[in-house]
Parts: C-alpha cells; structure tokens; sequence
C-alpha cells in the first residue's frame, strides 16, 4: 500500500505554512494561536469568522497542504477523501455549546456552536471550499499508534478505494488541564497523499504501509513527528 | 476479494432489547416515540423523542454503560482476533454535561480512546480498537470500513459497535437549530416538518465467510458493497441534487458488481426534515430513473439514533432479505408525490436478494452499504 506525499500544511504553534515555504520542525509545544481568515485564505470568506476554533485550525491547515501541493484551485469536484486522528475531538467546542445550554436550561443553546459539536464539520467546511467528494471522517489518535492513525487510514484508503488522493493528518487543541498528557503536540497538520506523484510540484516522497509498518523514503518511521521532519528534512537533534 | 457476512447481531433500541424483538414491533408498527421525561423539554420545540425505555446510568457512569452491557449479553463469543471498530458521534455526553452542570473536572471517557478501550474490555478484544466520527453516517461507514478490512484480507473479523443517547445536550442543539419536529416525526410525508432524536445500541459481527464457517454460524447476510463520499456543499444541509448520496451509492453498487435492478428495497436514512428527505428522493430518482424499489424509513419507529443510526437499520435489512418484507415507515401519512408508490405506511414484500442501505449526515457526509441475503 503506498501513497504519494505531495503536500504538506499546518497550523500549530509553529504558526501557520506549507512544507516548501519552511525549514523547521512545525510540531513543537507552544500555544496554537487561532488564525485570522486573512492568513488562510487571501478573499473574503464569511463563514470563516464564524467557525470554532478547532474548525480554523483544521480548515486552516487543510488549505496550507493543498497549496503546498498545488492542488487548492478547482473547478470540478475531486473524489478526494480526508482522514483526521483527534485525541480531544472538538471537546473544548462542547464545553463551549454546554456554557450556552446549561445557565438557561436550554432556552439560550447556541446554534452556531452546535453545529461544531461534531469533530468531523470542519471536514465538511474544507470538502466545500475545495471541492473534495471523497470520504471524510475522523478517528480517534491513540498512544498505540504513534500519531500515525490517520495516516495508515489514508494509505489503506487508497489502496482499497477508487479515491486518488486522500488528505490525512492530526487535528487538535489543548485538553482540559486534567486530561492533558505528554503525548503529541496541539494544531493541526495534514499531508496529502496521492496515488501518483504530482504533475506540477516536485512530491516529498513515497510513502508505503508493509507488514504493519509505515515507510517513508526506504526507511521505517517511529511516529507522526518523525515522519514530518523527514519529509520536510529536518535533522532531529 | 473475500467475501464477508454478517454473523451476528444486538440491538437495544426504544422497541426493546434483541433484533427479533425489533423485527417483530416493526412489523407490528409500533413506534417508540413518546414525551421525554428524561429532561424538561419546556424550553425546546418538541418533547418528543424515542428514549429505551427504563435506561439508566449506573453509579458514577453513563447511560452508554448500561447499553454498553446489555448488548454483550446478546453477543457470543468472538473471534480471538476480533477487532473494533466503535461509531458514536456524541459517546457519554451524559457524563460531560453532568459534569458541567456541577462545574466539575471533565471525565476522562468523554475522550474517545479511553471510551473505545472501555468496549474493548466488555468484550474482550484485544486487537486494533478505534473510533469513527462521521456525523449520522458513522456506523454506516463502520461497517463499510470493517467489510473493506475483511474483504482485503487485512482482517479476519470486526465487531462494529455503535451507540448515540437522546441527550439534552444533543436535543436543545437541534431545537436551536429548528430542526425537531414538535410531533414525532414523519419521514418521506408530504407535510414532514423535521425529526424526532431516538437512541439505540447495535453491535455487527463482521466476519469473512470462511471464518464464519469455521466457526459453524449462520450468517444473517453478506456485505456485498459500500460507499462514501461527500456533497462537498453544506456543513449542516445536504446538496439539493444529491450528488453525494448518488455517488456514494454508485460506488456501492459498483462494488457488488449488481445492476441497478437487482436492488429490491432501499432502507432510506429518512430523517423527516424537509431538505433530507427531498435530497434522498432526488438522489434515488438519479440513480433508479423510473424504477425506484420500495422504500422504508425507520425514524418514525425508533426516531433519528444518530451515529447507531445506520448500525440499528442495517440490522433490520438483513432480517428484511430473510422474510423478504420490508416494514412500514411509521408517520409517512400522505407520501411526498416522488415517492408515491415506494413508500408506504404498511409493510411491503418485496422480491430479490439485495437491500441498499443509506445514511447522511452533518459535515456533508453521505455512506451506502449494500447488502445480499444468504440462501
């Protein structure tokens, strides 16, 4: 099973780019500032103001990876799928909607953020913007998995189904203080991932799924973090 | 590719515990919507909804709980290398809401991975265990996922578990947003005016047919295909032309290798919104032309069980292509001119070995599962 990697983007607290426009390791600690719609995307966009901040961070970084592999423009509907791992979901978004629904027992219950109580609306906000037909969901990231659930998902995906390119990543804010573990880094970063190399930027690499394995340029990747330093080659220290 | 069947089945839905229970109340047209008394509806459009009845949580713990032990009461064992793959859109949003309420610390199980590892232990499975979020389309998708792992050879066996509550918290949401009907709900009706929320358990042993065999069960039909895609139109309508749906069913069609003509029954997702049930009949009238084949819907039975949804209403399809019938769809009283003739308020025969089965949902999300009955 294997995949193309033709584009790289994220919002994390390393702030917000592509995978050609940067040299450094964009999954670090800090704090994931929320972007203003005129860092993603250069025209108006109503509803961008509008969505939670889980939602912004993930639409955001879905059109930062696009960009990078040249494939943001279109202008018929493209059977692309999207696979996100959260650890939180948009758990911070409910607690939110529950400050709107609890004082008043119900009667103030806010639309706007209900409809962000579900993890997978942002990928319905990018399947719209962009155009992406494809299946879109979201997983549960485990410990187990070393941030690479989605990513295993995707390479499956596209070996399995007629999708021909799957965009597949990690999206997630910081937990309550007393959910929080040392385990992965809060934003969002996708890869996008093809069945063929792109035509019209030079691809990161070959990925491949063997024997439960995920490799990456020939050799075998520890974790999600890993995984993006060799595609952007940066030498972990 | 391998083929895959379904071998075994639990329900818990508000018409009771087990699937011939279900089968049966359907057929009878029963409905399990009535007033909730689980929360004071006074403030929201409708005080309906379709709750199990006497469900409670258990000291400490959610309501899922509860649901959680009942259905593995009616699984027998499963396979040693059993995976999960769990559907629930909301999981214990109970206890979150409580916890709230009371300005206390989050619990810990309203994350997903410690939610997941709890059903892993109720059933024993050790093996790979996650949780899919796809909106109303969640266990549909599940159960495309576990076939695609079973039919590839990447799995031998996946339990698909799915559980949504009626809670307040998902109830005022779509009081908000104006989407409840203020009766209970009356899906494909010419005067259907939105949806009622139900909640159900449904856990689907998929397996390929070889280890069903060596396992000496009897499968309640085959997964023969499915399908996904997006409308890539709307985070909460769904596209006027059904594209998604059209295309998520072509796929499952193509995937079966059937024509169109084989299908003998659509289970249709049949929410009773306005936009829902006329995007469903667009995309069926795209797909089938002039011979759409009888139609059901269950929410007007077992109300909108959101992320069960698809899990609950596969179940009954594979009873459906055993007794060749498809139940009434409970509160369609005067059918939408498009699907006068497919659906109707009293249970219909319906003649061939395949059943497509559909569900939307928020965020665009449109899934399709096709499934053919054992001889």
């Amino acid at each position: 099973m294997k995949g193309w990697l033709n584009g790289i983007g994220w919002v994390t607290a390393a702030g917000c780019n592509g995978g050609r426009n940067f040299d450094q390791q964009p999954l670090c600690a800090g704090v994931v500032e929320t972007p203003k719609r005129k860092q993603v995307f250069a025209n108006p966009d109503l509803r961008f103001g509008r969505l939670d901040k889980f939602s912004k961070i993930g639409l955001g970084a879905i059109a930062f990876c696009l960009r990078d592999g040249d494939a943001e423009q279109w202008e018929e509907k493209r059977q692309i799928g999207i696979v996100t791992a959260s650890r939180y979901g948009c758990l911070q978004t409910d607690i939110d909607y529950l400050g709107t629904m609890v004082p008043d027992n119900g009667a103030l219950s806010s639309p706007k953020y209900f409809v962000y109580t579900l993890p997978n609306s942002f990928l319905g906000e990018a399947a719209l913007r962009f155009g992406l037909t494809g299946s879109t969901l979201v997983l549960n990231q485990t410990d187990t998995t070393g941030g690479l659930a989605a990513i295993r998902y995707a390479l499956e995906e596209l070996s399995w189904s007629e999708q021909p390119a799957i965009l597949a990543g990690i999206c997630d804010l910081d937990p309550p203080i007393n959910l929080a573990t040392e385990a992965g880094y809060p934003g969002s970063l996708f890869m996008l991932l093809s069945k063929e190399p792109s035509t019209t930027v030079s691809s990161y690499g070959e990925l491949e799924l063997r024997d439960g394995e995920i490799i990456f340029a020939g050799a075998k990747v520890a974790d999600f973090r890993s995984l993006v330093g060799a595609a952007l080659g940066i030498l972990e220290r | 590719m391998r083929r895959v069947v379904i071998s075994q089945i639990a329900t818990l839905t508000s018409l009771g515990a087990g699937l011939d229970s279900l089968w049966q109340s359907l057929l009878n047209g029963e409905t399990g919507i009535a007033p909730v008394t689980r929360f004071d509806c006074k403030n929201y459009v409708s005080n309906y909804a379709a709750c199990i009845d006497g469900l409670d949580a258990p000291a400490n713990g959610s309501m899922l709980d509860t649901i959680l032990a009942q259905l593995a009461e009616q699984l027998g064992d499963l396979p040693t290398d059993c995976r999960l793959l769990v559907a629930s859109t909301k999981g214990e949003v109970d206890l979150l809401t409580d916890a709230c309420r009371q300005q206390e610390e989050v619990p810990a199980t309203v994350v997903a991975a410690p939610f997941v590892e709890k059903i892993a232990q109720q059933f024993g499975i050790e093996g790979s265990a996650i949780n899919i979020n796809a909106a109303c389309a969640s266990s549909t998708l599940a159960v495309a996922r576990a076939a695609a792992q079973i039919a590839a050879g990447d799995a031998d066996a996946v339990l698909v578990y799915a559980a949504d509550l009626v809670s307040e918290f998902v109830f005022s949401g779509f009081s908000a947003l104006q989407a409840l009907s203020d009766q209970p709900c009356r899906p494909f009706d010419a005067n259907r005016n939105g949806l009622t929320l139900g909640e159900a358990g449904v856990a689907l042993l998929l397996t390929s047919e070889a280890a069903a065999k060596q396992r000496n069960e009897t499968p309640y039909a085959y997964v023969s295909g499915w399908g996904m895609a997006n409308d890539a139109h709307h985070v909460t309508a769904p596209a006027r032309d059904g594209n998604g749906l059209i295309l998520a069913c072509q796929q499952a069609l193509k995937k079966a290798n059937i024509a169109n003509s084989e299908i003998a029954a659509i289970n249709a997702h049949g929410t009773g919104t306005i936009y829902n049930d006329a995007m469903e009949l667009t995309a069926f009238n795209a797909i089938f032309s002039a011979d759409i084949p009888p139609m059901h819907g269950m929410k007007g039975s077992l109300g909108h069980c959101l992320g069960a949804a698809g899990g609950v209403e596969i179940a009954v399809g594979c009873k459906a292509l055993q007794q060749q019938l498809i139940p009434a769809t409970i509160g369609c009283q005067e059918a939408e001119i498009a699907a006068q003739g497919q659906i109707k308020s009293e249970v219909q025969k319906i003649s061939g070995d395949y059943i497509l089965s559909t569900n939307s949902g928020f965020g665009g999300i449109n899934a399709a599962v096709v499934l053919q009955g054992v001889a």
